[in-house]
Protein backbone atom coordinates (compact mmCIF):
# COMPACT_ATOMS: atom_id res chain seq x y z
CA UNK A 1 0.00 0.00 0.00
CA UNK A 2 2.28 2.70 -1.30
CA UNK A 3 0.22 5.66 -0.11
CA UNK A 4 1.20 4.91 3.51
CA UNK A 5 4.77 4.08 2.62
CA UNK A 6 7.24 4.90 5.38
CA UNK A 7 10.58 3.61 6.76
CA UNK A 8 8.93 1.08 9.06
CA UNK A 9 6.70 -0.37 6.34
CA UNK A 10 9.72 -0.49 4.05
CA UNK A 11 11.51 -2.51 6.74
CA UNK A 12 8.61 -4.97 6.62
CA UNK A 13 8.80 -5.13 2.83
CA UNK A 14 12.50 -5.97 3.09
CA UNK A 15 11.90 -8.96 5.37
CA UNK A 16 11.63 -11.72 2.72
CA UNK A 17 15.06 -10.91 1.33
CA UNK A 18 16.41 -10.42 4.84
CA UNK A 19 15.28 -13.93 5.81
CA UNK A 20 17.16 -15.41 2.89
CA UNK A 21 20.38 -13.43 3.33
CA UNK A 22 20.47 -13.65 7.11
CA UNK A 23 19.99 -17.39 6.97
CA UNK A 24 23.20 -17.68 4.94
CA UNK A 25 25.02 -15.51 7.46
CA UNK A 26 23.67 -17.03 10.66
CA UNK A 27 23.43 -20.74 9.89
CA UNK A 28 27.20 -21.39 9.89
CA UNK A 29 27.69 -19.07 12.87
CA UNK A 30 25.02 -20.78 14.96
CA UNK A 31 26.57 -24.13 14.00
CA UNK A 32 30.02 -23.19 15.27
CA UNK A 33 29.51 -20.77 18.13
CA UNK A 34 29.43 -23.47 20.83
CA UNK A 35 31.51 -26.65 20.84
CA UNK A 36 30.06 -30.13 21.34
CA UNK A 37 31.39 -30.02 24.90
CA UNK A 38 29.67 -26.74 25.62
CA UNK A 39 26.40 -27.93 24.12
CA UNK A 40 26.46 -31.21 26.06
CA UNK A 41 27.17 -29.28 29.24
CA UNK A 42 23.88 -27.39 29.11
CA UNK A 43 21.47 -28.39 31.89
CA UNK A 44 19.26 -25.31 31.78
CA UNK A 45 18.88 -22.26 29.54
CA UNK A 46 17.98 -18.71 30.52
CA UNK A 47 17.04 -16.37 27.70
CA UNK A 48 17.27 -12.70 28.52
CA UNK A 49 17.03 -9.31 26.87
CA UNK A 50 15.10 -6.05 26.90
CA UNK A 51 12.44 -4.70 24.57
CA UNK A 52 12.29 -6.46 21.21
CA UNK A 53 15.05 -8.84 22.31
CA UNK A 54 12.88 -9.96 25.21
CA UNK A 55 10.07 -10.59 22.72
CA UNK A 56 12.49 -12.66 20.60
CA UNK A 57 13.29 -14.72 23.69
CA UNK A 58 9.58 -15.28 24.38
CA UNK A 59 9.05 -16.20 20.73
CA UNK A 60 11.64 -18.99 20.87
CA UNK A 61 11.44 -20.36 24.41
CA UNK A 62 9.11 -23.15 23.33
CA UNK A 63 11.35 -24.00 20.40
CA UNK A 64 14.30 -24.42 22.75
CA UNK A 65 12.34 -26.75 25.00
CA UNK A 66 10.70 -28.72 22.20
CA UNK A 67 13.88 -29.18 20.19
CA UNK A 68 16.43 -29.70 22.93
CA UNK A 69 14.44 -31.06 25.86
CA UNK A 70 16.39 -28.61 28.04
CA UNK A 71 14.34 -26.59 30.56
CA UNK A 72 14.35 -22.99 29.31
CA UNK A 73 13.28 -19.82 31.08
CA UNK A 74 12.74 -16.31 29.76
CA UNK A 75 14.00 -13.91 32.40
CA UNK A 76 13.89 -10.14 31.95
CA UNK A 77 17.23 -8.40 32.25
CA UNK A 78 16.31 -6.58 35.45
CA UNK A 79 15.08 -9.83 37.04
CA UNK A 80 18.29 -11.63 36.12
CA UNK A 81 20.48 -8.70 37.12
CA UNK A 82 18.84 -7.79 40.41
CA UNK A 83 16.49 -10.51 41.62
CA UNK A 84 17.27 -14.00 40.24
CA UNK A 85 18.23 -16.34 43.08
CA UNK A 86 22.01 -16.59 43.34
CA UNK A 87 21.75 -20.21 44.46
CA UNK A 88 20.46 -21.06 41.02
CA UNK A 89 23.31 -19.36 39.16
CA UNK A 90 26.55 -21.18 38.41
CA UNK A 91 25.20 -24.62 39.28
CA UNK A 92 26.20 -27.91 37.63
CA UNK A 93 29.40 -26.57 36.08
CA UNK A 94 28.55 -23.19 34.54
CA UNK A 95 24.79 -23.60 34.30
CA UNK A 96 22.38 -22.22 33.36
CA UNK A 97 23.56 -21.20 29.93
CA UNK A 98 22.52 -17.55 29.72
CA UNK A 99 21.72 -16.43 26.19
CA UNK A 100 21.53 -12.66 26.20
CA UNK A 101 20.18 -10.88 23.13
CA UNK A 102 20.86 -7.27 22.17
CA UNK A 103 21.80 -6.12 18.70
CA UNK A 104 23.51 -2.98 19.99
CA UNK A 105 24.83 -4.73 23.09
CA UNK A 106 24.78 -1.40 24.89
CA UNK A 107 21.72 -1.69 27.12
CA UNK A 108 22.72 -1.18 30.75
CA UNK A 109 20.33 -3.80 32.16
CA UNK A 110 21.49 -6.55 29.81
CA UNK A 111 25.09 -5.66 30.58
CA UNK A 112 24.33 -5.84 34.28
CA UNK A 113 22.47 -9.16 33.90
CA UNK A 114 25.32 -10.88 32.07
CA UNK A 115 27.92 -9.48 34.47
CA UNK A 116 25.97 -10.90 37.38
CA UNK A 117 25.42 -14.23 35.64
CA UNK A 118 29.13 -14.47 34.81
CA UNK A 119 30.15 -13.45 38.33
CA UNK A 120 28.12 -16.34 39.77
CA UNK A 121 29.49 -18.89 37.33
CA UNK A 122 27.05 -19.07 34.43
CA UNK A 123 28.22 -19.54 30.86
CA UNK A 124 27.11 -16.51 28.84
CA UNK A 125 26.41 -16.56 25.13
CA UNK A 126 25.87 -13.06 23.76
CA UNK A 127 23.78 -12.61 20.62
CA UNK A 128 24.82 -9.17 19.44
CA UNK A 129 25.98 -7.13 16.50
CA UNK A 130 28.61 -5.38 18.58
CA UNK A 131 31.48 -7.45 19.93
CA UNK A 132 33.00 -4.44 21.69
CA UNK A 133 29.78 -3.57 23.51
CA UNK A 134 29.31 -4.30 27.21
CA UNK A 135 27.33 -7.40 26.28
CA UNK A 136 30.06 -8.54 23.90
CA UNK A 137 32.82 -7.93 26.44
CA UNK A 138 31.06 -9.80 29.25
CA UNK A 139 30.04 -12.84 27.17
CA UNK A 140 32.02 -16.09 27.05
CA UNK A 141 31.07 -16.56 23.42
CA UNK A 142 29.36 -14.31 20.88
CA UNK A 143 26.98 -15.10 18.07
CA UNK A 144 27.71 -12.06 15.93
CA UNK A 145 24.76 -10.50 14.15
CA UNK A 146 25.41 -8.59 10.92
CA UNK A 147 22.19 -6.81 10.00
CA UNK A 148 22.61 -4.73 6.85
CA UNK A 149 21.94 -1.00 7.47
CA UNK A 150 18.48 0.28 6.64
CA UNK A 151 16.36 3.39 7.20
CA UNK A 152 15.85 3.91 10.91
CA UNK A 153 12.48 2.80 12.30
CA UNK A 154 11.16 0.92 15.33
CA UNK A 155 12.91 -2.45 15.33
CA UNK A 156 11.50 -4.74 12.69
CA UNK A 157 14.48 -6.19 10.83
CA UNK A 158 16.49 -6.56 14.02
CA UNK A 159 13.63 -8.48 15.64
CA UNK A 160 13.50 -10.96 12.79
CA UNK A 161 17.24 -11.52 12.95
CA UNK A 162 17.14 -12.05 16.72
CA UNK A 163 14.36 -14.63 16.35
CA UNK A 164 16.22 -16.39 13.57
CA UNK A 165 19.48 -16.49 15.54
CA UNK A 166 17.72 -18.04 18.53
CA UNK A 167 15.84 -20.58 16.40
CA UNK A 168 19.07 -21.66 14.72
CA UNK A 169 20.73 -22.08 18.10
CA UNK A 170 17.83 -24.21 19.34
CA UNK A 171 17.99 -26.39 16.22
CA UNK A 172 21.74 -26.77 16.62
CA UNK A 173 21.55 -27.75 20.29
CA UNK A 174 18.93 -30.40 19.52
CA UNK A 175 20.92 -31.72 16.59
CA UNK A 176 24.18 -32.08 18.50
CA UNK A 177 22.43 -33.68 21.47
CA UNK A 178 20.94 -36.22 19.07
CA UNK A 179 17.32 -35.27 19.72
CA UNK A 180 16.82 -35.80 15.97
CA UNK A 181 18.89 -36.55 12.91
CA UNK A 182 21.04 -34.14 10.95
CA UNK A 183 18.56 -34.52 8.08
CA UNK A 184 15.73 -33.45 10.38
CA UNK A 185 17.80 -30.50 11.56
CA UNK A 186 18.34 -29.45 7.97
CA UNK A 187 14.60 -29.70 7.36
CA UNK A 188 13.96 -27.34 10.28
CA UNK A 189 16.54 -24.97 8.82
CA UNK A 190 14.99 -25.17 5.36
CA UNK A 191 11.66 -24.25 6.93
CA UNK A 192 13.22 -21.06 8.24
CA UNK A 193 14.68 -20.14 4.89
CA UNK A 194 11.50 -20.99 2.97
CA UNK A 195 9.49 -18.47 4.92
CA UNK A 196 11.08 -15.66 2.92
CA UNK A 197 9.22 -16.84 -0.16
CA UNK A 198 6.00 -17.48 1.75
CA UNK A 199 6.04 -14.00 3.26
CA UNK A 200 6.85 -12.43 -0.10
CA UNK A 201 3.72 -14.03 -1.59
CA UNK A 202 1.44 -12.87 1.24
CA UNK A 203 2.78 -9.34 1.75
CA UNK A 204 0.65 -7.48 -0.84
CA UNK A 205 -2.59 -8.81 0.64
CA UNK A 206 -1.27 -8.19 4.16
CA UNK A 207 -0.41 -4.58 3.31
CA UNK A 208 -3.86 -3.89 1.87
CA UNK A 209 -5.61 -5.34 4.91
CA UNK A 210 -3.38 -3.50 7.39
CA UNK A 211 -3.90 -0.22 5.54
CA UNK A 212 -7.68 -0.62 5.72
CA UNK A 213 -7.55 -1.44 9.42
CA UNK A 214 -5.16 1.44 10.12
CA UNK A 215 -7.52 3.85 8.37
CA UNK A 216 -10.45 2.62 10.45
CA UNK A 217 -8.52 2.50 13.73
CA UNK A 218 -6.24 5.55 13.47
CA UNK A 219 -8.23 7.69 15.93
CA UNK A 220 -8.68 4.98 18.55
CA UNK A 221 -7.20 5.88 21.93
CA UNK A 222 -6.02 2.38 22.75
CA UNK A 223 -5.11 -0.99 21.27
CA UNK A 224 -5.19 -4.44 22.82
CA UNK A 225 -2.82 -7.20 21.63
CA UNK A 226 -3.67 -10.77 22.64
CA UNK A 227 -2.02 -14.16 22.14
CA UNK A 228 -0.71 -17.23 23.94
CA UNK A 229 2.34 -19.47 23.59
CA UNK A 230 4.75 -18.00 21.08
CA UNK A 231 1.87 -15.99 19.58
CA UNK A 232 2.02 -13.96 22.79
CA UNK A 233 5.48 -12.78 21.80
CA UNK A 234 4.03 -11.45 18.54
CA UNK A 235 1.21 -9.76 20.46
CA UNK A 236 3.78 -8.29 22.83
CA UNK A 237 5.75 -6.96 19.89
CA UNK A 238 2.57 -5.44 18.45
CA UNK A 239 1.91 -3.34 21.53
CA UNK A 240 5.57 -2.32 21.58
CA UNK A 241 5.41 -1.10 17.97
CA UNK A 242 2.22 0.90 18.58
CA UNK A 243 3.93 2.64 21.49
CA UNK A 244 7.17 3.26 19.62
CA UNK A 245 5.80 4.18 16.22
CA UNK A 246 2.44 5.77 16.99
CA UNK A 247 2.91 6.89 20.59
CA UNK A 248 -0.47 5.52 21.63
CA UNK A 249 -1.50 3.38 24.56
CA UNK A 250 -1.40 -0.31 23.89
CA UNK A 251 -1.66 -3.41 26.04
CA UNK A 252 -0.43 -6.97 25.70
CA UNK A 253 -2.06 -9.89 27.43
CA UNK A 254 -2.34 -13.62 27.06
CA UNK A 255 -5.56 -15.11 25.79
CA UNK A 256 -6.67 -16.45 29.15
CA UNK A 257 -5.86 -13.29 31.10
CA UNK A 258 -7.88 -11.28 28.59
CA UNK A 259 -10.97 -12.98 30.02
CA UNK A 260 -9.87 -12.07 33.52
CA UNK A 261 -8.89 -8.46 32.87
CA UNK A 262 -8.89 -6.64 29.56
CA UNK A 263 -12.41 -7.42 28.48
CA UNK A 264 -13.68 -5.21 31.33
CA UNK A 265 -12.42 -2.09 29.56
CA UNK A 266 -15.08 0.45 28.61
CA UNK A 267 -15.30 2.14 25.20
CA UNK A 268 -14.83 -1.28 23.66
CA UNK A 269 -16.02 -0.01 20.27
CA UNK A 270 -12.92 2.18 20.15
CA UNK A 271 -10.42 -0.38 21.31
CA UNK A 272 -8.56 -1.88 18.37
CA UNK A 273 -8.13 -5.52 19.35
CA UNK A 274 -5.52 -7.68 17.68
CA UNK A 275 -5.50 -11.41 18.30
CA UNK A 276 -2.49 -13.44 17.17
CA UNK A 277 -3.69 -17.01 16.86
CA UNK A 278 -2.01 -19.69 14.81
CA UNK A 279 -4.22 -22.69 14.09
CA UNK A 280 -1.75 -25.26 15.46
CA UNK A 281 -1.59 -23.63 18.88
CA UNK A 282 -2.61 -25.71 21.90
CA UNK A 283 -4.42 -22.53 22.97
CA UNK A 284 -6.50 -22.31 19.81
CA UNK A 285 -9.84 -23.22 21.42
CA UNK A 286 -9.43 -20.34 23.85
CA UNK A 287 -8.55 -18.01 20.97
CA UNK A 288 -11.81 -19.03 19.25
CA UNK A 289 -13.74 -18.20 22.42
CA UNK A 290 -11.98 -14.87 22.69
CA UNK A 291 -12.98 -13.90 19.13
CA UNK A 292 -16.59 -14.74 19.94
CA UNK A 293 -16.70 -12.57 23.08
CA UNK A 294 -14.73 -9.72 21.50
CA UNK A 295 -17.59 -9.58 19.01
CA UNK A 296 -20.18 -9.67 21.81
CA UNK A 297 -18.42 -6.58 23.19
CA UNK A 298 -18.44 -4.96 19.71
CA UNK A 299 -14.69 -4.67 19.71
CA UNK A 300 -13.07 -3.83 16.35
CA UNK A 301 -11.16 -7.05 15.79
CA UNK A 302 -8.15 -8.08 13.73
CA UNK A 303 -7.06 -11.73 13.76
CA UNK A 304 -3.55 -12.62 12.58
CA UNK A 305 -3.55 -16.30 11.67
CA UNK A 306 -2.18 -18.91 9.32
CA UNK A 307 -5.79 -20.05 8.88
CA UNK A 308 -8.94 -18.05 8.16
CA UNK A 309 -12.45 -17.22 9.35
CA UNK A 310 -13.38 -20.90 9.08
CA UNK A 311 -10.97 -21.65 11.94
CA UNK A 312 -12.88 -19.19 14.15
CA UNK A 313 -16.42 -20.39 13.44
CA UNK A 314 -16.87 -17.65 10.87
CA UNK A 315 -16.85 -14.92 13.52
CA UNK A 316 -16.74 -11.36 12.26
CA UNK A 317 -13.20 -9.98 12.15
CA UNK A 318 -10.56 -8.83 9.71
CA UNK A 319 -8.45 -11.91 9.14
CA UNK A 320 -4.87 -11.42 8.02
CA UNK A 321 -3.21 -14.48 6.58
CA UNK A 322 0.38 -15.16 7.61
CA UNK A 323 2.70 -17.98 6.46
CA UNK A 324 1.95 -21.56 7.43
CA UNK A 325 5.37 -23.17 7.71
CA UNK A 326 5.95 -26.91 7.93
CA UNK A 327 7.04 -26.60 11.57
CA UNK A 328 5.00 -24.26 13.84
CA UNK A 329 8.08 -23.34 15.89
CA UNK A 330 9.28 -21.19 13.00
CA UNK A 331 6.07 -19.12 12.84
CA UNK A 332 7.37 -16.26 15.02
CA UNK A 333 9.80 -15.48 12.22
CA UNK A 334 7.10 -13.95 10.03
CA UNK A 335 3.85 -13.67 11.98
CA UNK A 336 4.88 -10.31 13.40
CA UNK A 337 4.90 -8.60 9.98
CA UNK A 338 1.25 -7.41 10.18
CA UNK A 339 1.62 -5.84 13.65
CA UNK A 340 4.57 -3.81 12.37
CA UNK A 341 2.63 -2.75 9.28
CA UNK A 342 -0.36 -1.73 11.38
CA UNK A 343 1.80 0.41 13.69
CA UNK A 344 3.68 1.87 10.71
CA UNK A 345 0.48 2.87 8.91
CA UNK A 346 -1.23 4.34 11.98
CA UNK A 347 1.88 6.42 12.71
CA UNK A 348 1.91 7.64 9.14
CA UNK A 349 -1.82 8.44 9.10
CA UNK A 350 -1.72 10.47 12.30
CA UNK A 351 1.59 12.13 11.40
CA UNK A 352 3.42 10.79 14.42
CA UNK A 353 7.22 10.76 14.61
CA UNK A 354 8.82 7.47 15.69
CA UNK A 355 9.92 7.59 19.30
CA UNK A 356 8.58 11.17 19.47
CA UNK A 357 11.77 12.14 17.70
CA UNK A 358 13.54 12.12 21.08
CA UNK A 359 12.57 15.77 21.31
CA UNK A 360 10.97 17.93 23.97
CA UNK A 361 10.05 15.90 27.02
CA UNK A 362 11.56 12.86 25.32
CA UNK A 363 14.96 14.41 24.71
CA UNK A 364 16.45 12.53 27.68
CA UNK A 365 16.31 9.33 25.64
CA UNK A 366 18.25 10.65 22.64
CA UNK A 367 20.68 8.07 21.27
CA UNK A 368 19.18 5.43 23.51
CA UNK A 369 20.39 7.24 26.63
CA UNK A 370 17.28 6.17 28.52
CA UNK A 371 18.49 2.56 28.47
CA UNK A 372 22.25 2.91 28.18
CA UNK A 373 22.87 5.51 30.86
CA UNK A 374 21.73 3.75 33.98
CA UNK A 375 23.55 2.81 37.15
CA UNK A 376 24.89 -0.72 37.00
CA UNK A 377 24.87 -2.72 40.22
CA UNK A 378 26.32 -6.21 40.13
CA UNK A 379 25.56 -8.17 43.27
CA UNK B 1 27.24 -53.40 -15.32
CA UNK B 2 26.52 -50.88 -12.56
CA UNK B 3 23.51 -51.16 -10.30
CA UNK B 4 22.32 -48.75 -7.62
CA UNK B 5 20.40 -49.72 -4.49
CA UNK B 6 18.63 -47.43 -2.02
CA UNK B 7 18.17 -48.16 1.65
CA UNK B 8 16.54 -46.28 4.48
CA UNK B 9 18.67 -46.91 7.52
CA UNK B 10 18.16 -46.78 11.25
CA UNK B 11 20.65 -45.39 13.75
CA UNK B 12 23.84 -47.45 13.94
CA UNK B 13 22.36 -50.46 12.17
CA UNK B 14 23.59 -53.31 9.97
CA UNK B 15 22.02 -54.30 6.61
CA UNK B 16 22.60 -57.62 4.87
CA UNK B 17 23.09 -56.86 1.16
CA UNK B 18 24.50 -60.25 0.14
CA UNK B 19 21.40 -61.28 -1.81
CA UNK B 20 21.34 -58.08 -3.87
CA UNK B 21 25.03 -58.37 -4.71
CA UNK B 22 24.69 -62.05 -5.73
CA UNK B 23 21.71 -61.25 -7.95
CA UNK B 24 23.50 -58.37 -9.62
CA UNK B 25 26.44 -60.61 -10.47
CA UNK B 26 24.14 -63.25 -11.94
CA UNK B 27 22.13 -60.72 -13.92
CA UNK B 28 25.30 -59.18 -15.36
CA UNK B 29 26.14 -62.30 -17.37
CA UNK B 30 29.79 -61.91 -16.45
CA UNK B 31 31.39 -65.32 -16.07
CA UNK B 32 34.86 -64.35 -14.88
CA UNK B 33 35.70 -60.96 -13.44
CA UNK B 34 35.39 -58.80 -10.38
CA UNK B 35 32.56 -57.24 -8.45
CA UNK B 36 32.96 -54.01 -6.51
CA UNK B 37 30.49 -53.03 -3.80
CA UNK B 38 30.77 -49.35 -3.00
CA UNK B 39 28.95 -46.85 -0.82
CA UNK B 40 29.31 -43.13 -1.60
CA UNK B 41 28.98 -42.00 2.02
CA UNK B 42 31.46 -40.90 4.66
CA UNK B 43 29.60 -42.18 7.73
CA UNK B 44 28.75 -45.69 6.51
CA UNK B 45 30.83 -48.75 5.70
CA UNK B 46 30.85 -51.96 3.66
CA UNK B 47 32.20 -55.11 5.25
CA UNK B 48 32.20 -58.91 5.20
CA UNK B 49 31.04 -60.71 8.32
CA UNK B 50 29.69 -64.05 9.41
CA UNK B 51 25.90 -64.26 9.16
CA UNK B 52 25.42 -67.32 11.34
CA UNK B 53 25.07 -65.86 14.80
CA UNK B 54 23.04 -62.61 15.01
CA UNK B 55 24.77 -61.81 18.30
CA UNK B 56 27.98 -61.49 16.31
CA UNK B 57 26.70 -58.17 15.03
CA UNK B 58 26.37 -56.96 18.61
CA UNK B 59 30.04 -57.87 19.10
CA UNK B 60 30.96 -55.97 15.96
CA UNK B 61 28.96 -52.95 17.09
CA UNK B 62 30.40 -53.05 20.58
CA UNK B 63 33.96 -53.35 19.38
CA UNK B 64 33.58 -50.54 16.87
CA UNK B 65 32.09 -48.33 19.60
CA UNK B 66 34.90 -49.31 21.98
CA UNK B 67 37.57 -48.46 19.44
CA UNK B 68 35.87 -45.28 18.24
CA UNK B 69 33.55 -44.02 20.96
CA UNK B 70 31.13 -41.19 20.29
CA UNK B 71 32.64 -38.36 22.30
CA UNK B 72 32.22 -34.64 22.53
CA UNK B 73 35.85 -33.63 22.00
CA UNK B 74 36.26 -34.54 18.35
CA UNK B 75 38.05 -31.77 16.44
CA UNK B 76 35.46 -32.05 13.65
CA UNK B 77 32.54 -30.14 15.14
CA UNK B 78 30.67 -29.13 12.01
CA UNK B 79 27.87 -31.64 12.44
CA UNK B 80 27.34 -33.85 15.48
CA UNK B 81 29.42 -36.15 17.72
CA UNK B 82 27.71 -39.18 16.14
CA UNK B 83 28.62 -37.87 12.72
CA UNK B 84 32.23 -37.19 13.71
CA UNK B 85 32.57 -40.72 15.10
CA UNK B 86 30.89 -42.05 11.98
CA UNK B 87 33.53 -40.44 9.76
CA UNK B 88 36.33 -42.17 11.67
CA UNK B 89 34.55 -45.55 11.65
CA UNK B 90 33.90 -45.25 7.93
CA UNK B 91 37.51 -44.34 7.20
CA UNK B 92 38.89 -47.24 9.24
CA UNK B 93 36.46 -49.92 8.05
CA UNK B 94 36.26 -48.75 4.45
CA UNK B 95 33.52 -47.85 2.08
CA UNK B 96 33.98 -50.61 -0.50
CA UNK B 97 34.91 -54.24 -0.98
CA UNK B 98 36.05 -56.16 -4.05
CA UNK B 99 34.97 -59.73 -4.78
CA UNK B 100 35.84 -62.34 -7.37
CA UNK B 101 33.29 -63.45 -9.96
CA UNK B 102 33.84 -67.05 -10.97
CA UNK B 103 31.70 -69.17 -13.29
CA UNK B 104 29.01 -66.48 -13.34
CA UNK B 105 28.65 -66.37 -9.57
CA UNK B 106 29.93 -64.36 -6.64
CA UNK B 107 32.83 -66.18 -5.01
CA UNK B 108 31.90 -65.96 -1.36
CA UNK B 109 32.82 -68.30 1.50
CA UNK B 110 30.16 -70.24 3.36
CA UNK B 111 30.36 -68.00 6.41
CA UNK B 112 30.70 -64.74 4.58
CA UNK B 113 27.95 -62.18 4.13
CA UNK B 114 28.21 -58.67 2.74
CA UNK B 115 26.95 -55.93 4.99
CA UNK B 116 26.20 -52.24 4.79
CA UNK B 117 27.08 -50.61 8.11
CA UNK B 118 25.29 -47.44 9.16
CA UNK B 119 27.39 -45.38 11.57
CA UNK B 120 24.92 -42.50 11.87
CA UNK B 121 21.30 -42.60 10.74
CA UNK B 122 18.45 -42.73 10.29
CA UNK B 123 19.42 -41.67 6.78
CA UNK B 124 18.47 -42.26 3.18
CA UNK B 125 21.46 -44.21 1.85
CA UNK B 126 22.56 -45.89 -1.34
CA UNK B 127 25.24 -48.25 -2.54
CA UNK B 128 26.51 -49.39 -5.92
CA UNK B 129 27.42 -52.79 -7.30
CA UNK B 130 29.76 -52.81 -10.29
CA UNK B 131 30.51 -56.05 -12.17
CA UNK B 132 33.48 -56.06 -14.55
CA UNK B 133 34.45 -58.88 -16.90
CA UNK B 134 38.09 -60.07 -17.27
Amino acid sequence: MKKYDNPMSRQVESLPELIETQYEDLEPKARKVLSFQEIYNIQKIVLTGCGDSLAAAMATKHAFEMLTGIPTEVVTAIELGRFYCKKHLGIDCRNPLVIAVSNSGNGARVSEAVQRAAKHGCFVLGVTGNEQSPLGIHSDKILKLCIPPFESAPGTRSYLVSVMALLLLAIRFGEVRHQYTMDQAMDYRADIKNQGEQLRALLPEMEDACAEVAEAWKEFPCYDFVGSGFDYATAWLGQAKILEAAGKFAMHINTEEWFHLNFFARNAREMGTVLVANTTSPGHSRAREMVKYANVLHRPLLVITDGGAEDFEGEKAVYIKVPKPKYPITMPLTHFAPVCLLAAYIAELIGETYGRGCEGDWSFCKGGAGVTESEIIVD
Amino acid sequence: MLKNFKIKTKYNDVYDITKEVRQTVEESGVQEGICIVYNPHSTAGITVYSPWDPDGFLDLDEEIRRLIPTKVDFKHQHDTPQDAAGHVKSALLGISNTFIVHEGKLLLGGSQGIYFLEFDGPRNREYFVKVVSD
